[in-house]
Formats: structure tokens, sequence, C-alpha cells
């Protein structure tokens, strides 16, 4: 190791010493080169790059929802009311972004995926309380928040799926069935802690009380017959593949993975049955997909015409046909596909509930492993 | 404050503040400001989270976290130095086309290849499928198969994809080891690798080593996917679960509070050691011919990484790519491309002037605070992305909030909401990247380098551009190229802070391959690979000029 070299600093400290005495013109001159350099770098990504001037006419939407999905509503919207659309998608952290811009921000409305999200949104005071007769008529008390400040656009029902193979039909009527020991090792998931599973387990907590919902969550990770991993769609392969019988998911992944493009994902739906649960007491648990007018928002009227766009039967068709959700607009009728696999019972749990009930959800969570 | 902490700065280095120290000091508060947002926002009240995390999960998320470093700071220095070690010293054939496709794991964002390696791993995949078809194994009750979606699994699919961190610098400190050096070591028959490679590439190995833990304890991506309860998961859990970001930004603290430590810990083993050697080859590093066995480890040590940070995700994406009609997809591709390269451009550029600016000051005329300031200045990598991300949106509108103030409102929304804290956020994060390169290319210049230039009559800015950055270009161009690539496939903080409508590959590819609709994301998420390509070729080209 006789390479390595000892030898202290000093030599280089003296010399800056020495140097600092500023009988050198040209430093000074060099860093306002390379500031002037990293300044003309910005400035020439912000003028190559600049965003399009904002037309008089139309609306900033921040969104949960990925862009594929939302485009068919906004196509429509924009051909019916000649409002232009332009949007940001990002699955988390947009209400810190709309909060850190405060006043100046461009954003006009919010879509997420689920009440987790919305409620966020209300906690932080983000989002401008809406007072709207087409709203109110079109969307359910239930489905909406007491102060106007959120509404649920679409409905989604977490259900379970069970081999058709190897589970007889109505060998599961209630989600708490799920926790009994004769699906031991017969179980597939994704992680509680997800929004899609801690919502579930709010809607429990609600039902059953805490302690039991408690005793429940531990029963299904005893009859996990794997961790806990994946998404929904990945929960019907397993079952596919048999490495699994009995499997919790969101209703729509089913449509999407039945006549979506990926051919591989037609086996892994054709594979299981779908169950409704609860259709002798609470209902199904449903989740929403919602919206709101942020609160420093610009143009609020042209937001609003938005969100009532989206209640309208024409947008809630839309929902069913490009995501199979459920129509939340009671005097939609459901077709199609989502027709076929059945009507059923909702639980009418106030969604707020669920929102609520998170926190403690997540406690369960951390506590029973799942 | 800060006018404060500078006088006492000026005080106790007892002498005029140096403008290049003042420069570098300003860009540090730049640096930090996210970082600081964080932590301001950590002193809020979490609500008395801690008991319930203490006494469930917390243990778990730290050991998890813990081992993931190490397993992956073994592996991906095991690849990274070794196939450093052989394409820089021994000669085979298909040694130079290796030498630069061994970088191009670095392309493939961590959230694709864990999608990737569970398809071709789990049961359905084409591995499993061949060894049931082969035995007979009708059920997965039949046999026992690795589960990809593990710690380990994470370990190797993290180690294939950052090797190239440590690859890459590492590769450049060999080939600047003067092969005099070497020749003591055969003289003396004691190894080259152990006596001299290793020992003098230290600083380089431990800089990539850095930048692969940071990026460990702040994927999301991949322990997300594989289910991996690690600090990260636990922020997210406790942010998105409990509604608690107060909570979150604590968790995402102490994740921070790993990489400082590990950082001070290579300080301290460092701080009396100077490596240095003459600079530059007297003559060139000639790589040794070598026998039939030792091709084959050669071979075997540059194939192993390559086959699971290229081969097997790529071949998964091709085939995706060639299941579905993706003509259609295609066209509507270019002005993405066009936006991704352009960003990952300027960010490099922009990052590799501001570390070039803090590492040659901080070596070469800074005092030792502030080149413990410019060190942990470049630790925003090791906070998850859409954290830091925060951090940033937090300080940037509180620049833009004082700008607007100060105009008396006429300049509002400078930064948030365009490209400026796109940047901003750019910078803050791979800062580290270029900080590494840097660092470790002028660790290995002679001190007297500078001392001789400026005797000759050049001031410290000609010495700068005239001889000591040109003696650099290699590093610069390596974490140019490093930078370069992160951008192009960083997910988080381009989804958080992009403007409206604007689409990269990243954010394009992503949204598919959430809905686990990978047909569709195969392509973009190939055209991310294939774009990284472009740079990693020209620097090659360039780096073999130098060498």
């Amino acid at each position: 190791m006789g390479i390595l070299s000892k030898s202290t600093r000093g030599n280089n400290r003296g010399n800056t010493g020495a140097h600092t005495g500023g009988n050198n013109p040209k430093s000074p001159f060099a860093m306002a080169k390379l500031l002037g350099a990293t300044m003309l770098a910005l400035a020439g990504v912000s003028g190559v790059m600049a965003p399009p001037v904002l037309a008089t006419d139309s609306i900033n939407i921040y969104s949960h929802r990925q862009q594929i999905l939302i485009q068919p509503f906004l196509d429509a919207f924009t051909a019916k009311t000649g409002i232009e659309t332009r949007i940001v998608y990002a699955s988390k952290g947009l209400a810190q972004r709309l909060q850190a811009e405060g006043a100046a921000s461009p954003a006009d409305v919010i879509l997420t995926v689920d009440i987790a999200r919305l409620s966020e949104y209300a906690d932080l005071d983000l989002l401008a309380p809406t007072r709207s007769t087409i709203l109110e008529q079109n969307i359910p008390a239930h489905l909406r928040a007491t102060d106007g400040r959120w509404f649920g656009l679409s409905e989604r029902a977490r259900i379970v799926v069970t081999s058709k193979e190897r589970v007889a039909v109505g060998a599961i009527a209630e989600i708490e069935d799920l926790a009994k020991p004769e699906w031991k090792g017969r179980l597939c998931s994704r992680p509680g802690s997800h929004v899609y599973n801690r919502a579930l387990l709010a809607s429990i907590i609600a039902a059953d009380g805490e302690t039991k919902a408690t005793a429940w969550a531990k029963g299904v990770v005893a009859n996990m017959a794997r961790k806990p991993q994946g998404n929904d769609r990945a929960q019907a392969k397993a079952i596919f593949q048999g490495l699994c019988d009995v499997a919790i998911m969101n209703s729509y992944y089913y449509g999407n993975m039945l006549f979506g493009d990926e051919a591989e994902q037609r086996d892994w739906a054709n594979a299981v049955n779908l169950v409704f649960t609860n259709q002798d007491n609470r209902g199904n648990h449903v989740n929403i997909s919602g919206g709101g007018i942020a609160k420093h928002s610009p143009r609020k009227a042209q937001a609003l015409a938005f969100l009532e766009f989206l209640t309208t039967p024409e947008a809630q068709q839309l929902y069913g046909e490009i995501n199979y959700e459920y129509p939340v607009n009671p005097a939609v009728t459901v077709t199609g596909p989502l027709a076929s696999w059945g009507s059923f019972k909702r639980d009418q749990l106030p969604i707020e509930r669920l929102a609520e009930l998170a926190p403690a959800a997540q406690k369960i969570i951390d506590r029973s492993g799942w | 404050m800060v006018a404060a902490f500078l006088s006492n700065w000026r005080f106790s280095a007892g002498q005029t503040v140096d403008k290049w120290s003042l420069l570098v000091l300003i860009l540090c508060a730049i640096l930090l400001g996210p970082v600081a947002a964080l932590v301001v926002t950590a002193f809020g009240d979490s609500g008395g989270l801690w008991p319930h995390l203490l006494e469930t999960v917390l243990g778990r998320y730290v050991l998890n976290t813990l081992v993931l470093m190490l397993g992956v700071g073994v592996l991906a220095v095991g690849f990274g130095v070794s196939t450093a070690w052989v394409v820089s010293r021994y000669e085979f054939s298909g040694r130079h086309v290796l030498e630069w496709m061994l970088l191009l794991p670095a392309a493939i964002p961590a959230y694709i290849i864990a999608y990737t390696y569970t398809d071709f791993f789990e049961y359905a995949g084409p591995l499993q499928a061949g060894l049931r078809d082969l035995f007979g194994w009708t059920s997965p009750r039949d046999y026992w198969f690795p589960e990809i979606r593990s710690l380990g699994g994470a370990m190797l699919v993290m180690a294939s994809v950052l090797y190239p961190y440590i690859y890459m610098v590492t590769r450049i400190a060999f080939k600047l080891t003067s092969s005099s050096l070497f020749e003591i070591a055969l003289v003396h028959n004691k190894s080259q690798f152990w006596t001299v490679g290793l020992p003098l590439a230290r600083p380089a190995i431990m800089a990539g080593l850095a930048l692969v833990l940071m990026e460990v304890v702040s994927d999301f991506g991949t322990v997300e996917y594989f289910a991996i309860e690690t600090l990260t998961l636990g922020i997210f859990n406790v942010w998105l679960g409990m509604n608690n970001i107060v909570a979150a930004a604590q968790i995402s603290i102490v994740g921070f509070v790993f990489i400082l430590s590990l950082l001070g810990l290579e300080i301290y083993a460092r701080s009396r050691q100077q490596y240095a050697g003459s600079g530059r080859s007297q003559r060139p590093l000639t790589p040794l011919p070598i026998g039939p066995i030792g091709k084959f480890w050669c071979y075997l040590a540059c194939l192993t990484p390559l086959l699971f940070g290229f081969f097997i995700p790529v071949g998964v994406l091709l085939k995706f790519v060639f299941a579905a009609p993706f003509i259609q997809h295609l066209s509507a591709l270019s002005g993405t491309i066009l936006n991704s390269v352009m960003i990952a451009m300027f960010a490099a550029i922009l990052v590799m002037l501001v570390s070039a600016t803090i590492v040659l000051t901080s070596v070469y005329r800074a005092s030792e605070k502030t080149r413990s300031i410019a060190l942990v200045s470049s630790t925003g990598y090791a906070f998850p992305g859409t954290m830091l991300a925060i951090g940033v949106l937090i300080f940037a509108s509180t620049i833009d909030r004082s700008i607007s103030g100060l105009t008396n409102g006429n300049v509002s929304g400078l930064l948030v909401g365009g490209f400026g804290v796109l940047m901003l956020a750019y910078l803050v994060r791979f800062q580290a990247v270029g900080y590494g390169a840097m660092l470790s290319g002028a660790r290995r210049l002679p001190a007297n380098m500078m001392n001789a230039s400026r005797v000759l009559g050049q001031g410290f800015s000609g010495s700068l551009i005239r001889v000591i950055l040109p003696l650099l270009r290699g590093s610069v161009l390596a974490g140019g190229l490093l930078v370069f690539v992160d951008v192009m496939k960083e997910l988080p903080m381009t989804l958080l802070l992009r403007p409206f409508d604007f689409e990269t590959l990243a954010s394009f590819t992503y949204q598919f391959a959430k809905e686990e609709m990978l047909e569709t994301a195969a392509l973009p998420a190939l055209m991310i690979v294939v774009v990284g390509l472009v740079p990693v070729l020209l620097m090659n080209r360039m780096l073999r000029r130098i060498s």
C-alpha cells in the first residue's frame, strides 16, 4: 500500500489564502461567466419549451387518473362546450403542489380515483365549497361531501373473485367469510396498505367495529397463499395460475382484463367468478372516483360546468364504457358488460366515513402485517 | 440568518470571503433549500404516531432497508468493480463492445425492471414454465422456486441496474492509473488488482457506491412492486394511509440520517489518506493478453450483470412490443421523445456546471467547512423522489412569492408550474451524481497540478479552464452521461412537477405500466433505453480518445 501518499491539504490552503487578496481580476469574471451560463441554460429551457399561452376559455386539471382514461371525457366536454382542457397527471403529491402554489395556482379542477385523495385535498382546505342543483340532483347524498367540496363521479365495487375450477358458486357470501379458516393457504391480495384495501377495511370497521375488523384482518393474513403483493390484476393471474383460489379485486379490473388489448389477461379474467358480497345485509363495499373545484381556481364557472358535465348521462355512460365503472347518477341505467355482471346492492355508508376511518384502518394493517 | 452565518464563517476563516467560495455557498444554499423545507415540515406535529410506528412497523422498515442496502451494495460493487477491472486490464475479443454495453442497464427504469422481472421469473413466466415442462411438475406445490418478489429478488434487480454507477467511475479510475504502478506490482509478484487497482480506485468506488445506496434508500417503484417494507414504503403508507405528511417527512429524515452517517464514515476513513497519482499515465495502460481460462472469467464477469441488467428486461420488453400493434403509438411518441431528450440534456449541462463549480472550488480553495457543506448539499438523492419534489415545491414557491413581492407582483410564478421547478428538482436530486463523478476525478489529480499552473502565471479561473477541466474531461462526460440517463428515466419528480400537457417517455410509460398494461408500456419503455444509448455511444467514443 506504499502507493498511497499521506499528505495534508495545507499546501492548497496556503495558496488559497494568498489568492484571496483579490489581486486576480479574472476570478470574478469567470464566476460571472459560469453563473451566466447556468442562467442561460435555464432560460434556454424555458424559452425553447415554454408552455403554450392559455386560451381564454379553458380549464386546467390536476388529475390522479391517468390521462389515457380521462381523455375521452375531455374530448367530449370540449366538443360540447368549446372549453379547452389542459391536464397534469400524477399519482401522488398533487395536493402538495396545489398547496405550495397557493393563490397563484392555475389549477381549476381536481380529479381523483378514491375518497382518500379527495379528503386529503379537503383536509388541506384546497377545495372550494360548491352549490349546484345539477350536481346535487345527479349525485346521491352519500357520495358527495356535505359541505359541497367534493363530488363522487363514478362508483367502483371492491369484489371477491373465486376460481371457477376450484371454488363452488356461493361458497363465499360475505366479505367477512375471507377470514374463515377453511380458506387457509388459498387467499391472494395486494398489500393491505394499498388505498383500496385500506378503504375496504375502513368499511368493515364501520360495519363491525375495530375489534372485529382487527380479528378479520389477522384472519385474512393467516389465510394468505403468498405474501401480499402485486396489483389487483396480478391476483386474478394468480388464480389463473393455480397459486390461490380466492382474491379481492376492484370490479373494473375484471372488465379491463376481459375486454382490454392484452391478450393473456383474458385468460385470467375467464378463470374467475365475480362475487358481490354482503348482499343480504349492508351491500358490497364501494369507493368512488371523484372531483372538486380548486379553492383558488381563476375559472370557477368553467370548472363547475366540467364537473356537471361529468354527471350527465352521456359522461356517466362513458365511465362504464371506458373503464367499467358504475355510474353515480341514479337516472342512468347500466348497459353493456356491466349489466351482464348483474345488479347488486351497494353499501350506502356515507363515503366520507371511509376517509375518516382510514388512519384507524392503516393501524390495523400495520398490526396485522397485511 | 444567512448574513449572520456568512459573517461567522468569515470570522472563523480569519480572512475575507473568497468570491468562489461565496458562489459555492450560494449554490449549496439552493441545493439544500428543498431538504431544509422537508426538515421544517418534519418539525410539525405528527399527532403521536411514533409510538404506534415503533411498536408495529418501524423496526421492520429499518431492518429491511439496511439489509437491502447491504445486499445491493455488495452485489453492485461486485458487478461494477469486476467488470471495470476486466475491460480495462485484459485483452479479449469483444472487449470494446462490452465496454459500452455494460453501461446500458443504467438506462432501464427501476419501475420497469420490476415488472419485467416478475413476468420472467414468476410462476407463469418462461423460466418456471420451462422447468415444469422439463421435470413434469404440474402445480406450485410440486417444487420450490425462489420468490422474485422478495428481499433477495429486490437485491438482484436493483444491483443489476445500479452497478453502472460504480462501473463507470471505477473504469475511469483504472484507466487513469499509471501503468508503471501495475508493473511495480507485477515485478514484486503481487496482485495488480488487490495491491494497486483496488486501493487507487477506492475513491471512485466509494463515490459510485454512495450513489447506489442513496438510490436504494430512496427507491419506491421496485420496493412497492416487490412489496418490500422499507423506510420509503413506510413514508408513503404514513403519508397516504394516515394523511400524515409530517410523520412521513420525519421517516424520510431517518433515511437521510442513514446516508449522512455512511458519508461520515467514508470521510473519516479517508481523512488521513490522500490519493494522488501523477495525473495521467506516462504510458497508456495496455490491456494484458490473457489465456482461455482467463478469458472465460472475463466473459462471465461481463455477461452476468448484462444478462440480469439488460438482456432479460429488454427481452421481456421486446416480447411485449411484438405482441401488440405498436405502429400507432410510435408516431405519437416523437414529441414525447423530444421532450425527454431536451429536459435530460439541459439538466445534464446544468448539473455538471454546478457540480464542477462546487467540486473544483471546494477541492482547490475552500475551507474544510465549505467542503462539508458541499458534500451535504449532494444528498438530495437520498430522499424518495416524491418527497424531494414536495420539498422542491415548498422551496420554489417561497422563492416565487419573494420575487413576486420584490417586484410588486410583476414577476410571479417564475418557477412553480414551469420548467424552472423541474430543472431545480433535477439539480437537487442529481447533483449527487455530478458531484461524485467530479470529486473522484479531482481527487486523482495531483495537488501540484494547480500549484504549477498558478506559479506559471495562470489565475485560478484560468487554471481551472485551461488545465484542470481538460484533465477532468472524462469525469465531466461520465457525470453528464449518468445525469442524462437518470433524467430520462426519472419518474416521480417529473410526474408531479411537469407543466400542463407535458409528457416525457417516463411519464408516458408509467400511466400504462401502472395499470399493468405492459404490452402498451413496453414501446415507450424501450425508447428510454434506445435514446439513452446515443449519449452512451458518444461518450464512449470520447472516453476512448482520452485514454
